[in-house]
C-alpha cells in the first residue's frame, strides 16, 4: 500500500475522537451567557471601536484610516476633557464667581418659605377697623 | 417532509440586521466542524472549548464587515485557523493533552483493525496506544503543517478550499501535506507495517 495513503487512513481515525454527546447544546448556552456578560462588562471605547472599524473592515487601507481617525478622536476627547477639568480646578476667576454666586444664593430668602415675623404675628381676631379703610390722616 | 435548511447567507444577513437568534443558528451549525478543527490542532478539550467561544465571539463582533465575497464557511474557518495558530504560538511548548473519548465505532473500522492487528490483542489497549501516538505525532508538526493535515486528512476538505482558508496557493497546500506526511510516517511506523 502507498505510504501516503496509509498515513491518511491512520489520520482519518482521529475523526472518532468526539466530545460528550450533549457538549454542543451546552456550548451554545455558554456562548449566550458569555455574550451577555461581555456586553455588560466591555468598556465603552471597545464597543465603539468595534462598531466603527466594522464599517471599514473590507478594505485594509480604510481600516488604517479608520484606526488613525478613531485614535485621533479619542486623544482629542481626552485632551479636551483634561483641559477643561484642569481649568475648572485652577482658574481663580471661575472659582470666585461661583463661590460668590453660591454665597448670594445662601443668603437670599427663599420665595417658598414664609417670613418668621409674619408667623409670630398671626391674628385670628379682626381689628375693629379694617386697615384698608384707614384714613391717611388718622393717628 | 423536512423543511429545507436556511442558507448560511440568509442567517448572516439576519445577524447583520441585529437578529442574535440567527447567529445562534450559525453557532449550532458550525460548532461541530470548527470544534474538530481546533481540537485536532490543540489536542486539548479545555483549550478547544475556550478558543471556540472566543472564535464565535470574534465572528459575531466582526460579522457586520463580512461582505460575502467568500463563503461564510471559508470566512469562519479562516478566523478559527488564525486564532488557533496565534493561541498555539503563545502556548508555545506546553503540550499537555486532554483528549476526547474515542467513539466505539472505531473498533469495527477496518483501518483501525489493520493498524492495530500487530500488537496487543486487546483492542482497548490498542485504541489508547494509537490515540496517544497519533496525537503526539500531530503535536510534533509545526502549527501550519498541522492545520493543513487537520483540514485535509481528518476533515476531508479539498486542496482548493484549504488554500482559500489559509490564503496560500494550492501548490503550497500540497507541498505542506507532503512534508507533514513524511514527518508523520517516521513517528507512526509501528502502525504502518503491513
Amino acid at each position: 500500500m502507498d505510504s501516503e495513503e496509509s498515513i491518511s487512513k491512520l489520520l482519518r481515525l482521529k475523526r472518532y475522537e468526539q466530545p460528550r454527546p450533549d457538549y454542543f447544546e451546552d456550548f451554545l448556552a455558554e456562548f449566550q451567557l458569555r455574550q451577555r456578560a461581555e456586553v455588560i462588562h466591555r468598556p465603552f471605547w471597545n464597543i465603539a471601536w468595534d462598531r466603527f472599524s466594522s464599517l471599514f473592515s473590507p478594505l485594509p487601507s480604510m481600516r488604517l484610516v479608520a484606526a488613525s481617525s478613531f485614535a485621533a478622536a479619542v486623544i482629542a476627547t481626552g485632551v479636551t476633557l483634561n483641559w477643561s477639568s484642569q481649568e475648572a480646578k485652577t482658574s481663580p476667576a471661575t472659582w470666585n464667581l461661583s463661590s460668590a454666586a453660591q454665597t448670594r444664593l445662601e443668603s437670599a430668602p427663599s420665595p417658598f418659605t414664609a417670613p418668621k415675623k409674619r408667623v409670630s404675628s398671626l391674628q385670628y381676631v379682626l381689628p375693629t377697623r379694617p386697615t384698608g379703610y384707614a384714613s391717611a390722616r388718622s393717628f | 417532509m423536512d423543511t429545507p435548511e436556511t442558507p448560511d447567507s440568509e442567517l448572516v444577513s439576519r445577524t447583520q440586521a441585529g437578529d442574535a437568534r440567527a447567529f445562534d443558528e450559525l453557532v449550532v451549525r458550525f460548532s461541530p466542524r470548527l470544534y474538530g478543527l481546533v481540537y485536532n490542532m490543540t489536542a486539548s478539550h479545555e483549550d478547544t472549548n475556550d478558543l471556540l467561544q472566543d472564535i464565535f465571539a470574534k465572528a459575531y463582533r466582526s460579522i457586520k464587515g463580512f461582505q460575502g465575497k467568500s463563503a461564510f464557511y471559508t470566512w469562519m474557518h479562516t478566523i478559527a485557523v488564525n486564532m488557533t495558530i496565534n493561541f498555539l504560538k503563545k502556548r508555545n511548548r506546553r503540550k499537555t493533552m486532554s483528549l476526547d473519548d474515542v467513539d466505539s465505532g472505531i473498533l469495527s473500522d477496518p483501518d483501525f483493525i489493520k493498524a492495530t492487528s500487530h500488537g496487543d490483542p486487546s483492542q482497548d489497549a490498542n485504541l489508547v496506544e494509537l490515540q496517544k501516538k497519533l496525537n503526539e505525532s500531530m503535536l510534533k508538526l509545526s502549527h501550519e503543517h498541522r492545520a493543513v493535515v487537520t483540514m485535509f486528512d481528518i476533515q476531508g476538505m479539498p486542496h482548493a478550499e484549504i488554500a482559500k482558508i489559509l490564503k496560500i496557493s494550492e501548490g503550497t497546500v500540497r507541498s505542506r501535506l507532503f512534508y507533514a506526511h513524511r514527518q508523520l510516517q517516521n513517528h507512526l511506523q509501528e502502525f504502518m507495517k503491513h
